[in-house]
C-alpha cells in the first residue's frame, strides 16, 4: 500500500499542494488532469525526482521519501519514449534486472520473456531507434514491467502516439498490465474517455491538487466540484449562470429551464452545467449556430444562446450552418447543478 | 544566371584549394632539395628544374652532431599531448556533466559563472602565465620535464573540454539518466553506464581539439623546457634560428604536421553528419 | 557533505584553480614589484610599473596593431570561411575530399607553418616573388618593409585559422531547418535574397560564436610572429603579446611585465565583452 501525506513541492513551473492519498495494491488508478494540473510532478515527486517541500511518502508503512530513487521499487514510462540508444531492445530491457545483480543469461532471457508479451519478440536485437514509436513505447513498458517494482507509474504514454495506434494500444493495456496484484499502477492522462477506460479508480487534478477521486462511471455521473466536472468532460462541458426562485429554475437572466427530476436548491443563484449530449437538436429552445466541427463520427456544434455559450454533440457527421438559428430542446437528465462555492448540488429525485 | 554562379564557385573552390596545398607542395618540394637546387631562386619540379636527393629526410633521423634528430621531440610531444589532453577530456567531461545536470552554488556564484569561469580561462594570453609557470615549475623541480609541461597543458585544454562538452551534454535529455536512476543506477552510475555510452560524438570532437591545441602549442612549450624535454614546436624554432638548410626544415615541418593531418579525417566525418552543432553553440 | 554531483566538478575546479591561482596571483603581487635583471626580489613599489604602462607607447601602438590585425584577419576568415561553407554545403562530387582539405591548415602547427612560410616569402630564393615576377607583377618586399610584413602576418592567419570558420559555419548551415528555404523558394527568392533573408539570420548565433571564438584566440597572436618576423621589421608586426614577451622573458623586467600583461588581460575580457554584447544585439535584433 502506498501512503502519501501532504505531498507539496515548490517548482516554477506547477507545484503539489498538500496531497493526500492512499493507494492499494492491486489497483489501477488513473490520473486526469488538464495540462499543468501537476500529473507529472506527481509521478516525479513519487519517484525521488522532484524534491519534497513537505510530506511524506510511506510504502507499506515505511517512509521512503529520504530514499534515493534507486531503491524505491518504483518504475516509470515516460511520455516521450525514453530508451537507451546505445543498447539492443533486449538489453533494454535487461538493464534493470542486470542492476539488480542478475547475471547476463537470466536477465537477458526474463527480459526475452517480458518482450514476447508485448509482442515485440522478433524485435530483440534491434536498436531503439530501428522502431516505430508504438514498438518504442513498448520496449518502455517492458523494461518498466520487467522488474516487477511494487509501483509502475505512466506518465501519459501514449500522448505521442498517433490516434490509431493510441486506440489499439488503449485496448490491449488491461492485458499488457494483467497479473499484478500486488503492485499498484498509475496512469496518468488529459483524456477523459481514457482515464475512464482504463482505471478502476479515477483521480482528478487540478492546479497541483486532488479535487475528485473515484470509480469513474460515479465520477463522471456526479463529479463532486465544478472544477472536476470541467476536467471530466470531453468535449468540455458549458458552465451557465443562472438562478432558482419559487421552485423553478432559471437560465441567464430569466429564461425557464428544464429541471423535471431534479430537486431544485432553495432560491438564489446556482450556476447550471450541460453537459454536451444535453442539447439535442428540435425544440423550444433558440440559438445561433457559431462554429461546428467533427470528432471522430460526432459533430460537435457550438452555440449562442440569450443566456450563453454551450456546446452540443450530435451522432454522426452532419452539417451545421453557422449563423443560422437552430432550435433545441435540453435535457434535464444530463443537466447538473453546482452552488456558487463549485460545489455539485445535482440531487435526482428518481 | 546559374551557370555563372556555378563558374564563380568553381573557380572559388579551386584558388582556394591551390591556395591552402601551396605551402605544403613547396614543403614538399623543397625537402627534397640540397645545395645546388637554390643557387639562383625558386625551383619547383624535381628532376626537371633540380636534382632531388633526400639529404633533408636523412638528416632527421640521425643523432648527433651531423643529424637533427625529429624522433625524440616526437616522442616528447606525443606524450604530452596525449597525457594532457585524456586527463582533460576526463576531468573536463565530468565537469561539464556536473553543470549540466546538478545545480551548484556558492555564495552568490552559480552554474553559468562557474561554466564562464572555465571557458574564460582561454581569454588568458600565455603571456601573463608564462613566468609565474616557470617559477612554480621550479619550485617543483618540474622544469623541463613531462609532468611540469603536461600539468601546464592541463590548465590549457580543460577548458576546452569543459566548453565543448558542456554545450554536449545540454543536447541530451535528462530523462535518459532519471530513467537509468529508476532502473536502479545512483547518479554516478547513470552517467558511466548510460550517459558517457551516448556521448561519444562530443568526446571525439573535444578530444580532437584537445590534440590540436595540445600538439600546436609552442609558447608554453618554449619557456618550459630547454634540453631534457624537447616538443617539436619547439625543435623546429630553433633549428630555424640555426644555420638550418631548407631542406631538412621543410622535412621536419612536413612529419610535424602529418599526425594531424590525419584528424582532420576524422573530423569531417563527425562535421559532415551535423553531430558537431550541438559541440559548438 | 560531499554527494554525487561534487565528484563531478570538484576534481577539475580543483585542478584548474591549483594550477592557475599561484600563477595569477604571483603576477598581480609581482606587478607591484619592481623585480628586473638587475635585482630580483619582490620589493614593494606601488603602482610605479601600472603608471609606466599607461605612459608607454610602444604597448599602446602595438595595441593598435593587434586590433587592426585581428579585426581584418577575423573578418576576412569569416567571409572566406562562409563563402567556403556555402560552395561546399551541397556539394557532393569532391565535397568530402574538398571538406578533409580545407580542414587540414587548422589542424597544423602554427610555428611549424611559419617556418614554412618564411621560406616561401624570402624575397630572393621564395615562390612568392618568382611567382609574382613570373605575372609581370615586381617582387615585393614580404619581410623587409612593414606593410610586407604585416601583410605576410595577414596572410599566414588567414590560411591558418579560415578553416577554423568554415569548420563552425558549415556544420551550422548542416543542421539548419529545411522549411524557411521552402518558403523562400516558392516565394521566388534568387540566390543572394535566400542568403540574406533566409540563410545569414539563421546563422546569426553560430557567427557570433565563431566570431567571438576565433577573436579570443587571435588576440593573442605570437608564434606565427615570432618565426615569421620577430616583431619586425622594428616593429611594424610587434603585437601586445610578443611586446610583453621582450619586455619580460628578454629583457627580464619581470615586475614591469607582469603589470603589462594585467592590464592588457582586462583590456581584452573588457573589449571581448563588449564586442560580444554588441554583436548579440546587431545579430539577434536584427533577427528578433
Amino acid at each position: 500500500m502506498l501512503q502519501v501525506d501532504q505531498l507539496t513541492t515548490a517548482d516554477s513551473k506547477v507545484s503539489l499542494q498538500d496531497i493526500s492519498f492512499q493507494f492499494d495494491a492491486g489497483n489501477i488508478y488513473t490520473i486526469l488532469g488538464r495540462t499543468g494540473a501537476g500529473k507529472t510532478e506527481l509521478l516525479r515527486a513519487l519517484m525521488g525526482l522532484n524534491p519534497l517541500v513537505e510530506g511524506d511518502i510511506q510504502l507499506d508503512g515505511q517512509s521512503i521519501a529520504k530514499r534515493p530513487v534507486k531503491d524505491r521499487s518504483m518504475s516509470l514510462v515516460y511520455q516521450q519514449f525514453i530508451n537507451y540508444p546505445h543498447l539492443s531492445v533486449l538489453d533494454n530491457v535487461a538493464f534493470p534486472l542486470r542492476r539488480q545483480g542478475k547475471r547476463k543469461a537470466e536477465a537477458q532471457s526474463l527480459a526475452a520473456k517480458m518482450l514476447t508479451t508485448v509482442g515485440l519478440g522478433d524485435f530483440v536485437q534491434r536498436r531503439p531507434a530501428q522502431l516505430s514509436g508504438g514498438q518504442q513505447q513498448r520496449v518502455a513498458l517492458a523494461r518498466a514491467m520487467v522488474k516487477k517494482s511494487r509501483i509502475l507509474m505512466l506518465d501519459e504514454p501514449l500522448a505521442n502516439l498517433d490516434y490509431k495506434l493510441r486506440e489499439q494500444l488503449r485496448e490491449e493495456f488491461p492485458r499488457l498490465v494483467a497479473g499484478n496484484d500486488d503492485s499498484i499502477i498509475l496512469y496518468t492522462t488529459t483524456e477523459p474517455r481514457e482515464a475512464m477506460e482504463l482505471g478502476n479508480t479515477m483521480i482528478v487534478m487540478t492546479d497541483g491538487r486532488i479535487v475528485a477521486s473515484g470509480p469513474p462511471a460515479a465520477l463522471f455521473a456526479h463529479p463532486p466540484t465544478k472544477d472536476a466536472a470541467s476536467v471530466i468532460s470531453d468535449p468540455p462541458i458549458s458552465f451557465i449562470s443562472g438562478f432558482v426562485r419559487s421552485g423553478a429554475l432559471y437560465f441567464g437572466e430569466g429564461q425557464l429551464a428544464p429541471n423535471n427530476g431534479l430537486q431544485l436548491p432553495p432560491d438564489g443563484p446556482v450556476t447550471i452545467a450541460l453537459r454536451p449530449d444535453a442539447i439535442e437538436p428540435g425544440g423550444a429552445f433558440n440559438a445561433t449556430i457559431g462554429l461546428s466541427e467533427f470528432s471522430g463520427s460526432e459533430t460537435i456544434v457550438h452555440l449562442d444562446f440569450d443566456f450563453g455559450r454551450a456546446i452540443m454533440l450530435v451522432e454522426g457527421i452532419e452539417t451545421f450552418e453557422a449563423g443560422t438559428r437552430l432550435s433545441v430542446s435540453i435535457q434535464a437528465e444530463h443537466l447538473m447543478l453546482f452552488a456558487s462555492d463549485g460545489q455539485n448540488i445535482t440531487i435526482r429525485t428518481k | 544566371m546559374n551557370k555563372f554562379y556555378h563558374i564563380l564557385k568553381t573557380l572559388f573552390l579551386f584558388g582556394w584549394s591551390l591556395f591552402v596545398v601551396f605551402p605544403f607542395l613547396w614543403a614538399l618540394t623543397t625537402s627534397f632539395k640540397d645545395a645546388n637546387a637554390i643557387t639562383s631562386g625558386a625551383t619547383y619540379i624535381p628532376w626537371v628544374d633540380y636534382e632531388p636527393s633526400t639529404q633533408g629526410w636523412s638528416s632527421l633521423f640521425t643523432t648527433g652532431s651531423q643529424g637533427i634528430n625529429i624522433v625524440g621531440p616526437f616522442i616528447d610531444s606525443a606524450a604530452v599531448t596525449l597525457i594532457a589532453s585524456l586527463v582533460s577530456l576526463a576531468l573536463g567531461t565530468l565537469a561539464a556533466y556536473g553543470l549540466s545536470r546538478f545545480e551548484y552554488r556558492l555564495g552568490f556564484v552559480k552554474n553559468s559563472d562557474i561554466t564562464f569561469f572555465f571557458i574564460s580561462q582561454r581569454i588568458m594570453p600565455p603571456i601573463v602565465l608564462a613566468i609565474p609557470f616557470f617559477l612554480m615549475l621550479k619550485e617543483l623541480g618540474a622544469l623541463d620535464t613531462i609532468f611540469g609541461l603536461v600539468l601546464v597543458y592541463i590548465a590549457l585544454l580543460l577548458p576546452i573540454a569543459v566548453w565543448v562538452m558542456t554545450d554536449f551534454f545540454a543536447g541530451i535529455p535528462k530523462e535518459l539518466d532519471e530513467m537509468a536512476m529508476t532502473d536502479g543506477c545512483s547518479p554516478i552510475g547513470a552517467f558511466f553506464r548510460v550517459v558517457l555510452p551516448n556521448s561519444v560524438p562530443g568526446l571525439v570532437v573535444a578530444g580532437m581539439f584537445c590534440l590540436i591545441f595540445g600538439w600546436n602549442d609552442f609558447f608554453f612549450a618554449f619557456t618550459l623546457t630547454f634540453t631534457e624535454t624537447q616538443l617539436l614546436p619547439v625543435s623546429i624554432v630553433s633549428l630555424n634560428s640555426s644555420v638550418t638548410p631548407w631542406w631538412s626544415l621543410s622535412a621536419f615541418a612536413l612529419i610535424s604536421v602529418a599526425p594531424l593531418a590525419c584528424v582532420a579525417v576524422i573530423v569531417e566525418r563527425y562535421m559532415s553528419r551535423g553531430t558537431m552543432s550541438g559541440a559548438i553553440r | 557533505m560531499l554527494s554525487s554531483k561534487h565528484f563531478f566538478l570538484l576534481p577539475a575546479l580543483l585542478t584548474l584553480v591549483a594550477i592557475i591561482l599561484f600563477p595569477l596571483l604571483f603576477t598581480i603581487r609581482v606587478s607591484f614589484s619592481s623585480w628586473d635583471v638587475f635585482q630580483s626580489g619582490l620589493d614593494y613599489i606601488g603602482g610605479k610599473n601600472y603608471g609606466r604602462v599607461f605612459e608607454d607607447d610602444r604597448f599602446w601602438q602595438s595595441l593598435g596593431r593587434l586590433s587592426m590585425l585581428s579585426l581584418s584577419s577575423v573578418s576576412l576568415q569569416y567571409t572566406l570561411g562562409f563563402a567556403l561553407a556555402l560552395a561546399v554545403w551541397k556539394q557532393v562530387r569532391g565535397g568530402r575530399l574538398l571538406r578533409v582539405l580545407f580542414l587540414i591548415p587548422m589542424m597544423t602547427t602554427p610555428v611549424v607553418m611559419s617556418v614554412i612560410w618564411r621560406t616561401v616569402f624570402h624575397e630572393s630564393l621564395g615562390p612568392a616573388n618568382d611567382i609574382l615576377r613570373m605575372f609581370g607583377i615586381g617582387a615585393v618586399p614580404w619581410l623587409s618593409s612593414a606593410n610586407g610584413a604585416f601583410i605576410s602576418v595577414l596572410i599566414v592567419e588567414v590560411w591558418q585559422w579560415t578553416p577554423f570558420m568554415f569548420l563552425l559555419l558549415l556544420a551550422g548551415l548542416v543542421s539548419l531547418p529545411r522549411e524557411p528555404y521552402l518558403a523562400a523558394a516558392i516565394d521566388g527568392a534568387g540566390t543572394w535574397r535566400t542568403f540574406w533573408q533566409v540563410t545569414f539570420p539563421l546563422m546569426a548565433p553560430i557567427t557570433i560564436g565563431a566570431v567571438i571564438i576565433r577573436l579570443i584566440e587571435a588576440s593573442k597572436i605570437m608564434d606565427t610572429v615570432y618565426v615569421l618576423t620577430s616583431g619586425g621589421p622594428g616593429t611594424a608586426t610587434e603585437t601586445s603579446s610578443y611586446y610583453i614577451y621582450i619586455r619580460g622573458l628578454r629583457d627580464f623586467q619581470i615586475g614591469y611585465s607582469a603589470a603589462l600583461s594585467l592590464v592588457y588581460l582586462v583590456i581584452m575580457i573588457v573589449s571581448l565583452t563588449v564586442i560580444a554584447k554588441v554583436l548579440l544585439r546587431l545579430l539577434v535584433g536584427k533577427v528578433g
